[in-house]
């Protein structure tokens, strides 16, 4: 599904009574199958931004399309994946997992046992087998975030919306998990079998390793600084993260967002 | 052994020096630990404080039956549509200071001296702890979770059978705990009171033999049996209450 984001402006009331704006005239396109990550420094509206995506919040001016339709609320050909996860912590990995299946319109044409092993199977594929009965504060922020990501893979919607789901991830199990949502978006399929991915992250090696284009945004209010095209060749593994052209890509975006980075850091 | 012995020693002073203290300076009314034993088991042997207390008991459990149903979708709905807060909030509030007991004169009067006065004053009693904790537990369900939902498709009704109200089971707990201790506690005094009505009429209950024993009889030892019986039957419902919801509550990290 193709995403278009045009001329998109965002004020929100404080708590005083008056106003901050978070996004100035922000334009940008997401295209079908595409993987798309945004990068910036803190309260540069990345957040905001995908949740106008998701239909959570919607724009001061300007306008948000899915395939042509403006967006004017959620719905379930586009999943989130929230930066604390947000499982629901009275429902088991198998409870979370089924979710949508269960309470939402994706699952309403199935019936129990397809239900059950779509459940079952989702579970298996994010490598979380032998854990469905356990609650989300017995599981490691890792096993936390696989639960996440197969709540969304359960019901299957065709953008996936994802907020810095590795940023609370050890470094060995974020390279990991880095190549497990390229092959679960389908980086070795063509193309047009792909789902759409709209990332957003702080690591700039980790947009790099993941991205077709990555969007640099920004603050102050946010908007979009530049678009970054990474031309490095997929399917994308260990070799990706030892090219010179990974290292210049990384270099030439954090030359960009240095500056407020370090603002935002000493501030 | 000890750990046992420690926490009865001073109830076990206090009932020795009660008992000499009686046996001193006391009348013979006086209510010694001696003759409430005596009396305590001639009503229990009797059957007369089994009923009594099952009674009262079958008040307590359908009047907080009543409020819990009222109570937890009401709360639901305040702690969630702003708009249903905003409405109800101010009607809630005023009526929430009035003690249930003084309900009691329109109670007697318009449902008469039985069962279905202390029903109502039960459940008015029950009412107020469980609303009031289950508007708190459905304000303290993460916004996120709501979001995700949402994200999901659910539409609002199912978001608030399957986010809010699973989420406000904790928080609902507590308000189940603390409505049926007072509804317990509310019993006991309406009973009291509609036995001093009725002039120890048939509407029965623990509270109202207490109430016979007072004005008629003049059985001290049998109140402080009445008493005693009150005091354990209100700890054994806590128990339960907790056990209960304890089941509820294993998704707790603690």
């Amino acid at each position: 599904m193709t995403i278009e984001i045009s001329n998109v402006t965002k004020w929100f009331a404080l708590p005083d009574g008056s106003e901050a704006q978070a996004l100035a005239d922000t334009s940008f396109s997401v295209a079908d199958g595409e993987f798309v990550v945004i990068v910036g420094p803190s309260g540069c509206g990345k957040t905001t931004i995908l949740n106008m995506m998701a239909g959570l919040i919607m724009p001061t001016a300007g306008a948000i399309t899915i395939d042509g339709r403006p967006i004017d609320g959620p719905g379930i050909d586009r999943g989130v994946m929230f930066q604390d996860y947000a499982l629901f912590p009275w429902r088991s990995v198998e409870g979370n997992v089924g979710f949508a299946l269960e309470h939402g319109p994706a699952g309403a044409a199935m019936d129990e046992a397809a239900r059950a092993r779509r459940i079952t199977a989702t579970i298996a594929l994010v490598g979380l087998k032998g854990s469905e009965h356990k609650y989300p504060h017995q599981l490691s922020g890792g096993m936390r975030q696989r639960v996440a990501f197969a709540r969304l893979l359960a019901y299957g919607p065709k953008v996936l919306l994802m907020d810095e789901p590795l940023a609370a991830l050890d470094a060995q199990t974020r390279t990991i998990l880095q190549e497990e949502l390229l092959r679960v978006w389908g980086q070795a399929l063509p193309a047009a079998e792909r789902r759409t991915v709209v990332f957003i992250t702080h690591a700039i090696d980790e947009a790099v390793f993941l991205a077709d284009r990555i969007i640099v945004m920004g603050n102050g209010p946010g908007h979009v600084r530049d678009i970054v095209a990474v031309d490095l060749p997929r399917p994308r593994g260990d070799a990706t993260r030892v090219d010179p052209r990974f290292q210049e890509l990384v270099q030439k975006i954090w030359s960009q967002i240095k500056n407020e980075a370090y603002r935002a850091a000493t501030a | 052994m000890g750990g046992l012995l420690i926490p009865l020693a001073l109830p076990a002073v206090l009932v020795a020096s009660w008992q000499a203290l009686g046996e001193a300076f006391g009348g013979v009314r006086m209510p010694l630990p001696s003759r409430v034993v005596v009396e305590g088991v001639a009503l229990f042997a009797s059957g007369e404080l089994p009923s009594a207390m099952l009674q009262s008991l079958g008040r307590v459990f359908s009047g907080f039956l009543i409020a819990a149903v009222l109570a937890i979708p009401l709360g639901i709905l305040m702690g969630t549509v702003r708009v249903v807060e905003r409405n109800l909030d101010p009607l809630v509030e005023s009526f929430r200071p009035v003690a249930a007991i003084a309900l009691l004169p329109m109670a007697i009067l318009w449902l008469g001296t039985g069962t279905p006065a202390a029903v109502m004053l039960v459940a008015y009693a029950a009412f107020f702890p469980i609303l009031v904790n289950t508007i708190a537990g459905a304000k303290s369900v993460d916004r996120n979770l709501v979001n995700a939902a949402a994200t999901m498709g659910l539409a609002p009704r199912a978001i608030l059978r399957n986010v809010i109200l699973p989420g406000a089971v904790p928080q609902i707990a507590v308000g189940l705990r603390v409505g049926l201790g007072i509804a317990w506690t509310a019993i006991v005094a309406a009973e009291l009171a509609v036995g001093a009505k009725s002039g120890g009429g048939g509407s029965g209950g623990i509270g109202q033999m207490m109430f016979v024993f007072y004005a008629y009889s003049i059985e001290l030892s049998r109140i402080v049996v009445c008493m005693a019986a009150v005091g354990v039957v209100s700890l054994t419902l806590d128990w339960l209450v907790r056990r209960g919801t304890r089941r509820l509550l294993k998704w707790k990290a603690t």
